[in-house]
């Protein structure tokens, strides 16, 4: 990406002094957002590119590849350091496995062995064969597509620099650790040791000339809400040690040496970003209601983990759409005990009191689970025994699912969702179990909540074409679109030769879903959705619009969702509705509805959702 | 009992939000430094050393993808449980 210059329209950056520099703009990848203003701090790394070559003899081999241990070890111990500093309480913690990770690629057998054999081979210098090596193994990243693996090849980058700085008898650069306030760290690359070591109370923000949005500086400047933009390609060599830079991480903008006039158009960004930032949570406490009053939605968080139910209180969820209980029976050999699931049903329940919880029946295929099963093995176990399909077949399993769900009702707002219903006599035979289970619960004087909801997740396209038959034995639907969408539009969205055609925003997802809805609203039942879709808030003001009544979603997504809500109008929901109904493809109406909702919301849509993909 | 020299193999499939990424490839060079069986993955046809963090993100194993686990050793069905533990457990990392 070469630096541009662009015209204040676009920018707001009023001119450009070329004879000063001043002004001078640049372009990157916005990976965490964010405005910093302040004093750059150039870091200098060392290349492999500059290794030196030289030829050895035969018996000088041992005393090279000697050397090249020795390296290593030192290296290690120096990251084994860096790691040792950072404590349980440090907000990097969670990213200390990186530098695990890098202490494990030193002795790589790819790396390391590979490093020696060159040295026996080749005849050259440690240097020259470690920078071999690792220009090696990055061309063999190169041929990954996926984006974050491809990224990896830095990982190994960093650690060959790490030895060949030991082997060249550098001294690291820049003590990083001891950085003036305000700093903003200006780096050709940063490695995570070198991230993990800043002293991040003066750090205001990344700009980074390489790396993506995955790379670890991306990944660790988002989880300590630094701004940061990479992908700068040669702000390194044109930036110097205190110049002024403005930095806004959700633009990915860069400005060095700016005039006066746009630092002080900037801090008013600063501090209407900061200002969003802290409403933000403010608005998770606040209900989701339409600016107009006309219309409230309930919003509730999609759990997986029993400890994820905090942060879902936390955010504002005002219940739980969707509890998976597929942990509960993954990754162990046998099935868990009804005592064991009554607990963590118990637990969720009484957490979320009296706000309801949606505790979904085990939707998995019988080859995720306990081998005991001995389920024959599939060809196509998306459209296979799983799911109410498996839980119908194998009546035990199911039963004790059933039990551990009704006895824990009585701790709080209980509801249960049956995944996979494709026809209305699987249904039916699923009522027949749970008022089966009851029955026993009863002759057992065992308590459990009697008016406990029973919902059905709509997921089989054919399910929406019965749906009015499916809505008089239900009392509420809730739609998984992750698996609708699949199932509608024929598309595996983890094979990546198709994916490219998963549109959450096909008209046929649309009109799928606003045939649940109006059955719904007919019927007298109400409609949830759980699915991804509902989290993203591009799609909010058309799910309004649509009628649905819950929507449930990523517990970090709901502050957004709902201060969106709240900032829009009914008339405006059911305009745009009417609208992208009249549009002829996927593509037309996610560019419209995200064209709206960016001019409407000028200065709050450059948030990046949360908990989207990393 | 399982005889020792026996090959055993297991057709995973990957379970994490980012595919068999650095951080599960790290713990399982980890883990595999409690066993001594020999142990290698492989996805369409590469075959990699289960203890080479490198080799593991080279199989660019996406979510979604199988992989086959194969190990041979004394600790052969324990090393394999440990890999599918990692592997199949769908943790949402939200890096």
């Amino acid at each position: 990406m070469k630096p541009t210059i662009t015209d204040q329209k676009e920018t707001g950056v009023a001119s450009v002094d070329f004879e000063n520099q001043t002004n001078l703009l640049l372009r990157g990848i916005a990976v965490s957002g964010g405005v910093a203003i302040g004093q750059s701090v150039v870091i200098e790394r060392l290349t492999t590119e500059i290794a030196p070559r030289w030829l050895i003899a035969l018996d000088e081999v041992p005393h090279e590849v000697q050397r090249f241990e020795t390296a290593v070890h030192e290296a290690a111990e120096r990251l084994k350091a860096i790691k040792s500093q950072i404590d349980a309480h440090h907000p990097l913690e969670d990213h200390a496995y990186i530098l695990d990770t890098h202490i494990l690629l030193l002795k790589d057998r790819m790396f390391y062995e590979g490093t020696k054999k060159y040295i026996a081979s080749e005849l050259v210098n440690a240097e020259w064969a470690v920078s071999e090596t690792i220009a090696r193994i990055t061309v063999a990243f190169d041929t990954i597509e996926d984006e974050y693996l491809k990224e990896r090849a830095r990982d190994i980058h960093f650690v060959g620099e790490r030895v060949l700085r030991i082997l060249m008898g550098i001294a690291s650069h820049t003590k990083i650790h001891q950085l003036p306030p305000n700093s903003i760290i200006v780096a050709h690359d940063l490695s995570p040791a070198d991230t993990a070591q800043i002293k991040r109370d003066n750090v205001v923000g990344f700009a980074i000339d390489m790396g993506g949005k995955t790379s670890h500086t991306a990944i660790m400047a988002r989880s300590l809400k630094i701004p940061a933009v990479t992908g700068l390609e040669n702000l390194n060599r044109r930036a110097q040690t205190g110049d002024t830079i403005i930095l806004d991480g959700s633009t990915g903008i860069v400005i060095l040496n700016p005039d006066p006039e746009t630092i002080f158009r900037y801090r008013g960004l600063r501090d209407v970003f900061r200002k969003y930032q802290d409403s933000l949570m403010t608005f998770g406490r606040l209900p989701a209601v339409t600016r107009d009053g006309r219309r409230s939605v309930r919003i509730m968080a999609n759990v997986e983990f029993i400890d994820e139910i905090e942060i879902a209180v936390n955010h504002g969820s005002e219940g739980i759409g969707l509890f998976r209980t597929e942990y509960l029976f993954l990754g162990r050999k046998d099935l868990p005990s009804e005592a064991e699931q009554y607990e963590a049903y118990s637990r969720v329940l009484s957490y979320h009191k009296p706000n309801p919880v949606t505790i979904r029946t085990l939707d998995v295929g019988g080859d995720k689970i306990a081998a005991n099963l001995n389920v024959p093995h599939e060809s196509n176990p998306a459209l296979g025994l799983r799911a109410i399909r498996l839980c119908l077949s194998r009546k035990d399993l199911f039963k004790t699912q059933l039990r551990a769900v009704l006895r824990a009702s009585v701790h709080g707002n209980c509801r249960m969702l049956i995944p996979m219903i494709s026809c209305l006599s699987e249904l039916l035979a699923t009522k027949e179990m749970i008022e089966e289970v009851k029955s026993e619960l009863r002759a057992a004087g065992v308590a459990f909540d009697p008016s406990m909801k029973l919902g059905l997740l709509v997921e089989v396209p054919s399910a929406v074409a019965i749906a009015d038959l499916l809505a008089k034995e239900v009392d509420f639907f809730s739609i998984g679109t992750n698996d609708l969408i699949q199932y509608a539009l024929a598309i595996d969205r983890v094979n990546e030769q198709v994916n490219y055609l998963y549109d959450t925003l096909h008209p046929a997802v649309l009109r799928l879903i606003r045939h649940v809805a109006s059955v719904g609203q007919a019927r007298g039942i109400s409609v949830a959705m759980c699915g991804e879709m509902a989290g993203d808030p591009v799609n909010v003001p058309i799910l309004l619009g649509l009628g649905l009544d819950e929507l449930s979603m990523h517990a970090l997504a709901i502050p957004m969702v709902k201060k969106l809500i709240r900032s829009i109008s009914m008339d405006e929901c059911l305009d745009l509705t009417r609208q992208a109904f009249e549009m002829q493809d996927a593509r037309e109406i996610h560019g419209f509805l995200e064209r709206w909702i960016r001019d409407r919301f000028p200065h709050d849509y450059f948030v990046e959702t949360p908990g989207a993909s990393a | 009992m399982m005889n020792r020299g026996e090959i055993q193999e297991r057709i995973l499939t990957v379970g994490n939000q980012l595919g068999l990424h650095a951080r599960v490839a790290t713990m399982m060079v980890q883990a595999m430094s409690n066993y001594s069986s020999q142990v290698t993955v492989i996805k369409d046809g590469v075959e990699v050393d289960a203890r080479s963090v490198l080799g593991l993100l080279l199989l660019a194993a996406t979510p979604g993808s199988q992989i086959v686990v194969r190990a041979q050793g004394p600790d052969s069905v324990q090393a394999i449980e440990a890999i599918c533990k990692l592997v199949e457990r769908n943790e949402t990392d939200h890096n």
